[in-house]
């Protein structure tokens, strides 16, 4: 199912991997900026926008394949991995420099993410209908599962004993139960479920075809409430002291702020050109990629204004140097995509 | 800097398409749509720039001159159709299922299809020389692809469609069967599989390849000289093979973009200068219906193709004799 190409740097490389690092290599810079950097997948431009957070400048692309889209930071934070989904390849990066380490071929790594333990690395194959369990530490497939259709965001329980996957081409939820590599349920939950996280017991699941996100009960999938957000609800991410969640609206152009206890709203930010992922920096604001602008939105939510920065085309995934003391600190939890 | 093309597609998929997709529930496809709609814009922007140089080309030297131009604009609806994106969309709906099925039984089956950069590592970080590469690649696939069109009897039976023009100009590029159409989408498939294309990483290179072939059917009285006919496809090099003795099961100058492949496989012919056009053998109404009316008649001639079972039809009879 994988190439034999090492991934990481200090894995003996073999050649292919290793040149193709080297490839990326060319002309980049290795040192950090000194406020850190932001780690930007340009879906539409195969390509990596590194950009330095003080001066909000890109400062240089790095190459992939095809379709870089969302990331994960290794079972030890080390490296960050990228999913390029048309190019079936996962490359590592440095996550404090952005410098190219090396590359696993892997088949349609769209979504990925590994688990709370750090022993899974799931992976959503929206493109070829399968959700992939991977060994984090070897990368051995350890087990597939066919689900139609367009698996797409994921999250994991607390413990590490499930991973949910959204279903958007089938209105579902599926549920994996990583101690028997059995589907524990599958559920339709609403229309075109997209982002999906891990809240105080629940399942929080934004549909993209509906107008907000569906609370779901993740024992057997059962839809137990709605809140109303906005049309086109896509991203659903926590911010790291838990008090606020946010969920970015596609077709209404908003970003959502609920109460990261209550889920009441407090706040709603016009945010236009595709808002899609976020990432915390430390000052408080929101790093956001806007897929149809080429740009990424800093945006300060005491206020809702913001900054825009241009990277690559079609702006997906976004990792943030600093968020590398928030994994030292509190683990996965603490990166935007999971709750406890 | 912000580039003009990506502008318009996002204002297109913010706009236009995703209000669209959310209205009628097909809201999981709009990372995909926005694929189509950069396509739509690219599109339109290379009929627009082919037409600003094409134009004034056969106004200056026009190889023929006609006073009816009605049959050109059927070709124009085949240009809009196939380069401002319905074609695609259609093609991308009918596959998207069928290349789910395949790739994943192909993963299942432990093969996960390679793209060019793993082949040759070097290749990565050097957009535009990976593109000439993925060009060559593709232009010698295309030069078989309609090399088969013309040998292989029940295909020319829908390829003579695009032969039958008489009025050859450079909107007659995408005058082609839509099963032909098919047979291509599916013969590039097969390619994508072998080593991955992405010509959305390459947009405005691929408009100056489609700019090439449009080109090359203008009805205009040029030449890149000797040695340029020989490095690029020219209106005279490509005239030659829509040469009315040319069409049918063998002929000349097949090469798309490049004439290289004509050259290595004895197909060239650089002797002839601007012939008139067309299949005389082909369905009247290939060369001078409308739209659908071609369509149809495409249709009726494979079946007459399938029913008799004949090697050639009776105007392909002089094929091999170059116009």
């Amino acid at each position: 199912m994988q190439s034999d190409i090492p991934l990481l740097r200090r894995r003996s490389i073999l050649a292919g991997g290793a040149a193709l690092a080297a490839a990326g290599r060319a002309g980049a810079v290795p040192v950090a900026p000194t406020g850190g950097i932001a780690i930007v997948m340009n879906s539409a431009g195969a390509s990596i926008s590194i950009v330095d957070m003080a001066s909000h400048r890109q400062i240089r692309e790095v190459p992939v394949l095809r379709e870089p889209h969302h990331w994960t930071l290794s079972p030890d934070g080390t490296e960050l991995w990228v999913g390029d989904a048309a190019g079936n390849a996962m490359f590592a990066l440095d996550p404090t420099t952005g410098t190219p380490l090396g590359h696993r071929v892997l088949a349609d790594p769209y979504q990925l993410w590994v688990s709370p333990d750090g022993t899974r690395l799931t992976i959503n194959a929206l493109r070829l209908n399968h959700v992939d369990v991977y060994d984090a530490a070897t990368l051995a497939l350890v087990h597939r599962f066919d689900e139609s259709s367009m698996p797409s965001h994921l999250t994991y329980a607390p413990d590490s004993s499930m991973v949910y996957s959204t279903l958007q081409g089938s209105d579902g939820v599926v549920a994996i139960d990583l101690t028997r590599n059995k589907v524990a349920w599958r559920t339709r939950v609403g229309p075109v479920p997209a982002g999906i996280i891990w809240h105080r017991d629940r399942l929080l699941v934004a549909l993209m075809n509906g107008d907000g996100v569906a609370v779901v009960d993740p024992t057997d999938g059962a839809v137990v409430g709605h809140i109303h957000t906005g049309k086109g609800a896509h991203i659903i991410q926590i911010s790291p002291d838990r008090r606020v969640i946010y969920v970015g609206n596609r077709v209404a152009g908003t970003l959502d702020a609920l109460d990261g206890t209550t889920l009441r709203p407090l706040a709603r930010y016009t945010l236009t050109g595709g808002p899609d992922c976020i990432a915390f920096a430390p000052d408080g604001k929101l790093w956001i990629s806007r897929r149809w602008r080429d740009s990424l939105a800093v945006m300060d939510p005491a206020n809702g204004a913001f900054d825009l920065i241009p990277v690559g085309r079609s702006p997906h995934g976004v990792f943030l140097s600093p968020m590398l003391k928030l994994f030292a600190d509190e683990g996965r939890a603490g990166l935007g995509f999971a709750s406890v | 800097m912000i580039d003009p093309f990506m502008a318009l597609a996002g204002r297109l998929q913010g706009e236009i398409v995703i209000p669209l997709l959310y209205r009628f529930g097909w809201m999981q496809w709009e990372d995909i749509a926005f694929g189509w709609s950069l396509f739509a814009v690219y599109g339109f922007f290379q009929v627009l720039a082919t037409w600003a140089v094409c134009m004034p080309l056969e106004a200056w030297r026009p190889v023929e001159r006609w006073t009816n131009r009605r049959v050109v604009l059927t070709d124009m609806a085949y240009t809009l159709i196939a380069r401002v994106g319905l074609l695609p969309l259609v093609t991308f709906v009918a596959f998207y299922q069928v290349q789910v099925w395949v790739n994943g039984w192909i993963v299942d089956h432990g093969w996960i299809p390679p793209d060019l950069e793993l082949l040759i590592p070097p290749l990565l970080g050097h957009p535009v020389i990976t593109f000439f590469v993925y060009a060559v690649i593709l232009d010698f696939a295309d030069y078989w692809r309609h090399r088969l069109s013309h040998i292989v009897p029940s295909w020319y039976a829908l390829h003579s469609l695009h032969h039958a023009q008489r009025q050859m100009t450079f909107w007659s590029d995408d005058r082609n069967h839509l099963l032909d159409d098919f047979i291509s989408a599916l013969w590039f498939g097969f390619i994508a599989l072998l080593i991955g294309i992405s010509p959305f990483q390459f947009p405005l290179l691929v408009l100056l390849l489609r700019f090439v072939e449009s080109l090359s059917h203008a009805n205009a009285r040029v030449s890149f000289g000797w040695l340029g006919d020989r490095l690029l496809v020219s209106p005279r090099f490509h005239r030659a093979h829509h040469g009315v003795l040319a069409a049918g099961r063998q002929s000349c100058n097949y090469g798309a973009v490049l004439p290289w492949w004509d050259m290595i496989f004895g197909t060239a012919d650089f002797s002839r200068d601007f012939v008139p056009t067309g299949d005389p053998g082909a369905p009247e109404a290939l060369a001078s219906g409308g739209y659908l009316a071609q369509q149809s008649a495409g249709l009726r001639a494979l079946a007459v193709r399938f029913r008799r079972a004949r090697p050639a039809p009776a105007g392909s009879s002089r094929a091999g004799i170059p116009g």
